[in-house]
């Protein structure tokens, strides 16, 4: 399933994307741990302009001066100092399939996943890590124009288209965590599409985590220029195996004049990693931006996709579904910014808790003086499945423009003792009564996924309600 | 009414407020002063506190120690029957036993605690209210207080207590003069028993320079039934905490809600509502109208424990903006902590008048104006309507007109 990229050979540096084959050396493997010297090496290695280097410092020195976020989740597990800053391949002992967690590998049963694509994602077969070697940019595309690269070539490749807009929508000061990745990075797609270009089909592209103890931390810059028009699918539903680590992502979108851009996620980190992503778009006059952002694994997550919406008549949405079973905090949401009249914009939120988990909406829409005719719907529903389970909606609103409409609704609901009893007395057991109930839930957001996910969607919700209910 | 030259908010003179008081009373006015020296000033790192600053608040005045006292006007024959209406100094003198076991005895919201400790510490009048066992109350009770102007601090304390099965409605009336930089904490203490049914009100017309920083603590006990209405009219900044504990079972609440605010005014509403007994039901409902600079903030958390089954809640602040630099900032929180609820959920809305809404009106021959005033009268409707007592009705319909205008029902 993973194509090589033709390209990475002429990427003048001293090391080899590809395949890990178990006998090849490890080119580089830092040691565990942050510092200004691990900044500076990663910059090296890849061979980076000086402006980069500069860059990743000036990222650091934020990193270290600023403290940890106090809202939201639990982020005392975290030790920064017990985890890899880069890693390419490794000679690391693949871990072996024995010790991937049951639970995982019956979702892949169950998933219909095949064996060999089975063991890559856990981690188990041939691996690939910071860097993504899996593009596959098809001849049409280049045909087009369109830039389809890992950022790394990306910089290295279009420096000029790079270095002006690169952390421009999330700058390297933005939140402690985005100046961590802004530090560090590695990895991530570039897209840039050309003014006009339609791209009809999902562009996609997967990241892993697979050494043991080895963050991510992948940085995604796309460009659409006027009128043309993207959807790029990260991650997958099946989960992605590892044993303890830290994602924490930036993702910076640009979505020009009469553009259109949408970015699907759906994250199913195992449930021992801390996804922390910061995910921004800025949508200029007549564009239209969608996140459609979909949160299953991880221990905890705190994600909150946000637009800001610069120009005239722009409009942004975000579709936000998360589910938290036992140990598992999903805090997740999204932002809307109105800075430009006329714009419009939707949160839509479903989130399901069960066992101990617990899922929090956390959203904010601002409107500026002067976005005069600005329109702004967040709709929250909750679906609590257990006693110990929580839920919680935090919907920050910030209106300083009176020709507005602005309106926020939440619902929390538990499944209903009628509805499962009238669909078991059509023949149906309690957990398949109940997976049907919450796919019903989720089915608004699951029928805005491309068909393979929602196929997954559905099957995954089924897995995770038995043995839940009773 | 003159402000008596005495010193500014400190140990003193909590001291001297309790010269010749009870015991009791000087060893509970100490243990309040301990905690205000214990907890910290808010920080506006505070979720209640993001949204007000209290740099400006003006600290430095003398504490108002003869506050005006209100005319507690109580039909005898209730008298007879143990209700007790009076000003907080006089049931020390008359009825310690019941305020010695009522008064100061509960906690408050950590982000409110630094006013509820000075109250408790310094208050120098205030409003106290019992209704024994089984004792029903006819008609609203009214506490109409005018303060005087002048850059003092005054912070009174209202304590209501009802016993089981006790049904009583108050109103609480406040005004004072425009241009003084007060400093006015009032806090209230609504203690409701078993079965017991209170309607709370509380009229706001303070001037347009004071400071109001204020706090209501409400517990709903068994099977009690509390309604409070806070209509915000006056004052430059307003920040009202609201502390509601659901902690007996069957308990049910309406906390409702009422601004009118215009000029630079700064309303800043937080409220908990804690769902902490099985089988209770709480709504919220705030309605702002916002005129001017106007802003008003809103942030409310619905928290439903574990322990808490079968509950009922809802959560609901929307806000009119009537002029291009009015703003509002409503936000509706909810905690869910178990599955086995009945109903939650909140809702907030902020924006202009429906175009259709007023395009209808003036078609029907009402000047832009008329139009405006009786859509802000009929936006406001779903918290009066609610309002069961004729007088406090037409008090609190009076209040707004000016700042919303007259409608015919209201000139009437």
């Amino acid at each position: 399933m993973a194509i090589p990229n033709p390209a990475v050979d002429k990427v003048p540096t001293g090391y080899r994307y590809g395949w890990n084959d178990p006998e090849m050396k490890s080119l580089h493997v830092m040691k565990k741990g942050l510092s200004r010297e691990t900044v500076e090496e990663i910059s090296r290695i890849k061979g980076e302009p000086q402006w980069m280097t500069d860059l990743r410092l000036k990222a650091y020195r934020h990193f270290e001066a600023r403290p940890m976020p106090t809202w939201g989740g639990d982020m005392s597990g975290i030790d920064f100092q017990d985890i890899y800053y880069y890693v390419t391949a490794t000679d690391k002992a693949v871990q072996s399939w024995d010790d991937v967690p049951d639970y995982i590998k019956r979702t892949y049963d169950r998933l219909g996943i095949p064996e060999a694509e089975k063991k890559y994602l856990a981690g188990v077969g041939g691996q690939y890590d910071s860097e993504v070697v899996y593009h596959n940019i098809r001849a049409d595309l280049e045909k087009l124009g369109v830039i389809f690269l890992g950022t790394d070539e990306a910089l290295i490749k279009y420096p000029e288209i790079f270095k002006e807009y690169f952390g421009t929508v999330i700058p390297a000061n933005d939140n402690k965590l985005a100046a961590l990745n802004t530090a560090v990075w590695s990895g991530g797609s570039f897209i840039y599409v050309p003014p006009g270009v339609h791209v009809e089909l999902p562009l996609q592209a997967y990241f892993r985590i697979n050494t043991e103890n080895m963050g991510q931390f992948e940085r995604t810059l796309i460009i659409a220029d006027e009128g043309s028009s993207v959807h790029y699918v990260e991650g997958c539903t099946a989960p992605a195996y590892t044993t303890a680590s830290l994602h924490s992502a930036v993702v910076e979108i640009i979505v020009k004049k009469g553009a259109r851009v949408r970015y699907t996620t759906i994250q199913n980190w195992s449930h021992n990693v801390y996804n922390l992503v910061t995910k921004r778009a800025v949508a200029y006059e007549d564009s239209v931006m969608e996140w459609v952002d979909g949160n299953l694994g991880s221990h905890l997550t705190m994600k909150y996709p946000s637009i800001y919406l610069l120009g005239e008549r722009a409009h942004g949405e975000v579709l936000s579904i998360a589910f938290a079973g036992s140990d598992q905090h999903q805090d997740a949401g999204g932002k809307i910014i109105h800075a430009a009249p006329n714009t419009t914009s939707l949160i839509t939120s479903k989130s399901i808790s069960q066992g101990t988990g617990r899922t929090s909406y956390r959203g904010l829409v601002k409107v500026y003086p002067g976005c005069h005719g600005s329109k702004s719907t967040v709709r929250c529903d909750a679906l609590i499945l257990s006693d110990e389970a929580r839920s919680d909606t935090y919907p920050y609103m910030e209106i300083d423009e009176e020709d507005v409409t602005i309106g926020h609704e939440a619902t929390v609901s538990k499944v209903g003792s009628e509805q499962l009893f009238y669909l078991m007395s059509r023949g149906m057991n309690e957990a398949e009564a109940s997976a049907m109930i919450v796919n019903g839930f989720i089915e608004p957001i699951v029928k805005e996924l491309p068909m393979e996910y929602a196929v997954e969607m559905n099957r995954l919700i089924q897995l995770q309600m038995e043995g839940s209910v009773g | 009414m003159t402000v008596q030259a005495s010193t500014a908010l400190d140990a003193n003179i909590v001291r001297r407020l309790s010269a010749g008081e009870p015991d009791w009373l000087r060893a509970l006015r100490d243990a309040w002063w301990r905690r205000v020296e214990e907890q910290p000033w808010p920080l506006s790192t505070e979720e209640e506190w993001r949204r007000t600053s209290l740099k400006d608040l003006p600290r430095d005045g003398d504490l108002l120690t003869d506050a005006p006292r209100a005319d507690y006007e109580i039909d005898p024959a209730l008298a007879a029957r143990g209700v007790v209406f009076t000003d907080l100094a006089t049931a020390v003198r008359e009825h310690a036993d019941l305020l010695q076991a009522h008064l100061g005895r509960l906690d408050t919201i950590p982000a409110q605690t630094p006013f509820w400790a000075r109250s408790l510490a310094a208050w120098s009048g205030g409003t106290f209210l019992y209704v024994p066992k089984g004792v029903e109350v006819d008609g609203p009770l009214i506490a109409s207080t005018s303060l005087p102007g002048g850059s003092y601090t005054y912070l009174p304390h209202t304590l209501v207590v009802l016993e089981e099965g006790a049904s009583v409605t108050l109103l609480e009336e406040l005004a004072s003069p425009d241009g003084a930089a007060t400093w006015y904490g009032g806090t209230a203490d609504l203690q409701v028993g078993y079965g017991a049914r209170l309607r709370y009100a509380n009229l706001q017309r303070l001037g347009d320079a004071v400071w109001r920083i204020g706090a209501q603590r409400v517990e709903v006990g068994q099977d009690a039934d509390v309604t409070t209405l806070n209509a915000e009219i006056g004052s430059k900044v307003g920040k009202m905490g609201l502390d509601l504990r659901m902690s007996g079972k069957g308990g049910t609440s309406k906390l409702l809600g009422l601004l009118a605010a215009g000029d630079d005014q700064h309303i800043d509403i937080n409220s908990v509502q804690d769902l902490l007994a099985s089988n209770t039901t709480s709504d919220l409902l705030y309605l702002s109208a916002l005129y001017d600079q106007a802003r008003a903030a809103f942030y409310g958390v619905t928290r439903v424990r574990s322990a808490a089954k079968q509950t009922s809640s809802y959560q609901e602040c929307r806000n009119l903006l009537l002029s291009p630099r009015a703003g509002a900032e409503p936000i509706p929180v909810l905690e869910i902590e178990t599955n086995d609820i009945l109903r939650c959920g909140h809702g907030a809305t902020a924006g202009a008048i429906d175009p259709v809404q007023r395009f209808y009106a003036q078609s029907r021959g009402l000047s832009a104006d008329e139009a405006e005033r009786m859509i802000v009268r009929g936006f406001f409707e779903r918290v009066v309507a609610q309002i069961n007592s004729e007088p406090i009705k037409a008090r609190i319909l009076d209040a707004l007109v000016p700042r919303i205008g007259a409608t015919d029902e209201m000139a009437a």
